[in-house]
């Protein structure tokens, strides 16, 4: 029972981080048939811009998530200006872009480690402390893991689903042209979707920062994370990107708990290989839906 | 002017390029710029392999590397091991990696090209992570504890292609027609898979994938097929790496090492013929500026990548193509 519910919170709280990081994945996806191999700096971008503003600064902590939040904001709006818009049109866009964004990665990853060398820092956006149930102890670091991830998904579904803004996402998700024709300014709509997965992204690598460390690479490891959710869900699939986050978190920290941590991801490729050979357009995905 | 199948045309330009290259340790002796050709010639081998899968057979596979890697690790190990020779480990870990292809395809290749994209970078990553964080000693070796896979060390110091016995000091040399030759295969079998039959399948299911099915082009088969050769090839060439460097180790799943190659196809041309080669000879030179610009390669390749693809997204072959032919109707006119 004890180990049933530390799996549980320890899945949980992976799942939630895991879920940041890979709907903003799926929503650039899904609208823009960009798959962004920078995903993961944005989160590295993120968490360093807090560090910085927390101890380089001495910003107070609320202060310090902000900018690191909207620092990977920023990276993703001056990648869509300076690079996606103009590449937008391509025959091939599908493929140039992972190849451009992977440039794009390799840059921003090499002025990071440059800029603050190759020596991990501890993320001081801590939060000390746990209370127990029984056996289990849970941190207030967990708890608020999954508090800011559920506030900032919720804000997001809140703006896909109850806003004009949201609804033009949507259009452009569904028929580019027809949205165009309907008065969407598709160009408009790129670019914030690309803000909106940028923000997401950079709140993910705070949160992970602060469980692990802070090092150059540290977005590689949840990148992938979030390549095989999005595959699993069904690339563009938002909220299928939600939901199967938590599920391969929790199911992670099972394989972990039991088999040893270094198992915990080669298993759950296994499993996704599995699945893929069943449904090739993953579990909440439909065949042919995605533009060609 | 003769007239010649474009096959033809592209197997004397193999020849042309071959002696050239066959040519320069005559003029050129010392050992360090023998070793930049010898790299190079290893990274335009596995770019032309990718650019045939990429450019041409239009499967988008990030995995690369790891068949690179599978064929180095292969000689490594049955040189650790074994004490076997790197000549019989070579077709070993070539074949090797064409396993490994024909599995990862059959799992993979069903699916949509982001699809493959996404799992097969995610393959990678996963086993680069197992053999970097095996710890369990398989041997001891002195103090040192050596895991079955190298762990975070790798394999170096097994036996080499044997030319330092019979070269002495003029061992590299050896070395680099080794390496020609794994090159020179290398280009013919892509010249053969681009300009042959295959390459017709290629172009037709490019062309329109609807078409090709209804004609009874089975898109699957072909793409497997192309990701077999190209996977043997890539880890002949990681084979040879290993032979040259006795050295494998876990480095060769850097994410950075997939986007210096993947700079040299996109610089060289993404769906040329000779693209890699050129862009394999400029990437090289360039990271070897930024090297002594203080370390900047990574951010060099980052940037040139993204130049290149804004700009000029045909590569050099493409720019190059385009030039000739407005000169060849500007004569014409």
């Amino acid at each position: 029972m004890d180990a049933l519910l530390q799996i549980l919170i320890t899945g949980l709280t992976l799942g939630s981080m895991y879920a940041l990081g890979s709907v903003g994945l799926a929503l650039t996806y899904g609208t823009m048939g960009m798959f962004n191999m920078a995903h993961g700096v944005f989160m590295t971008v993120g968490a360093y811009m807090s560090y910085t503003a927390a101890s380089l600064w001495g910003l107070p902590i609320p202060i310090a998530i902000i900018s690191g939040i909207l620092a990977g904001g920023i990276v993703g709006a001056a990648m869509h200006l300076l690079i996606v818009r103009f590449m937008l049109d391509r025959e091939d866009f599908q493929t140039t872009i992972m190849v451009a964004t992977a440039g794009v990665a390799i840059l921003l990853q090499d002025i990071i480690l440059k800029q603050y060398g190759a020596y991990p820092f501890r993320q001081p956006l801590q939060i000390e402390g746990s209370f127990r149930i029984g056996q289990t102890a849970i941190t207030y670091q967990s708890l608020a893991i999954m508090g800011i991830a559920a506030l900032m998904i919720g804000a997001m579904a809140w703006l896909l689903t109850k806003t004009r803004f949201g609804l033009a996402i949507r259009a452009t998700a569904m028929n580019q042209e027809a949205a165009q024709l309907m008065g969407v300014k598709t160009e408009l709509t790129y670019f914030q979707v690309i803000l909106i997965a940028g923000t997401l992204a950079a709140t993910a690598g705070i949160l992970i920062s602060s469980l692990a460390s802070l090092s150059p690479s540290m977005g590689t490891n949840p990148l992938i994370r979030a390549f095989v959710i999005c595959v699993v869900a069904g690339l563009g699939s938002v909220t299928g990107a939600g939901f199967t986050a938590l599920v391969l978190g929790v199911m992670e920290a099972a394989i972990g708990y039991y088999f040893g941590v270094r198992y915990g991801f080669p298993v759950l490729l296994g499993i996704v290989i599995v699945v893929l050979i069943f449904k090739p357009a993953g579990l909440f995905g439909k065949q042919g839906v995605i533009r060609a | 002017m003769m007239h010649l199948s474009d096959l033809k045309k592209h197997l004397i330009a193999l020849l042309v390029i071959l002696a050239f290259i066959a040519f320069l340790p005559m003029v050129i002796t010392q050992r360090y710029f023998l070793g930049e050709i010898i790299l190079f010639m290893i990274w335009a081998s596995v770019a032309t392999q990718w650019n045939v899968l990429l450019g041409h057979a239009g499967v988008f596979s990030l995995g690369q590397m790891l068949f690179f890697a599978i064929g180095a690790y292969a000689v490594a190990m049955m040189g650790y091991y074994l004490d076997a020779s790197p000549w019989m480990s070579l077709p070993i870990g070539a074949s090797a990696a064409a396993v490994a292809a024909l599995f990862i395809g059959l799992a993979c290749l069903r699916l949509g090209s982001a699809y493959v994209a996404l799992l097969t970078f995610a393959i990678v990553f996963m086993v680069g992570t197992l053999v970097m964080t095996e710890t369990n000693c398989f041997t001891t070796v002195g103090q040192t504890c050596q895991p079955l896979f190298g762990g975070g060390n790798g394999f170096s110091g097994f036996d080499d292609l044997g030319f330092r016995k019979l070269l002495k000091g003029k061992w590299v040399v050896g070395n680099y027609y080794v390496v020609l030759g794994v090159l020179a295969i290398s280009l013919l079998a892509s010249i053969i898979v681009i300009h042959g039959r295959l390459g017709l399948a290629f172009r037709a299911i490019g062309d329109s994938a609807i078409y090709a099915a209804a004609r009874g082009m089975n898109r699957t088969k072909f793409h497997l097929i192309a990701f077999v050769i190209t996977a043997f090839f890539t880890g002949l060439t990681g084979a040879v790496y290993a032979a040259h460097f006795r050295f494998a180790g876990p480095s060769l799943f850097d994410f950075s090492t997939l986007v210096f190659i993947l700079a040299i196809i996109v610089v060289g041309g993404l769906k040329s013929t000779w693209g890699p080669i050129f862009g394999a000879a400029l990437i090289m030179i360039l990271v070897e500026f930024a090297k002594d610009m203080g370390d900047v390669q990574n951010s060099a390749v980052g940037l040139v990548i993204i130049l290149f693809v804004l700009i000029f997204p045909k590569g050099i072959a493409g720019s190059a193509t385009k030039i000739f032919r407005r000169a060849m109707t500007a004569k014409n006119l």
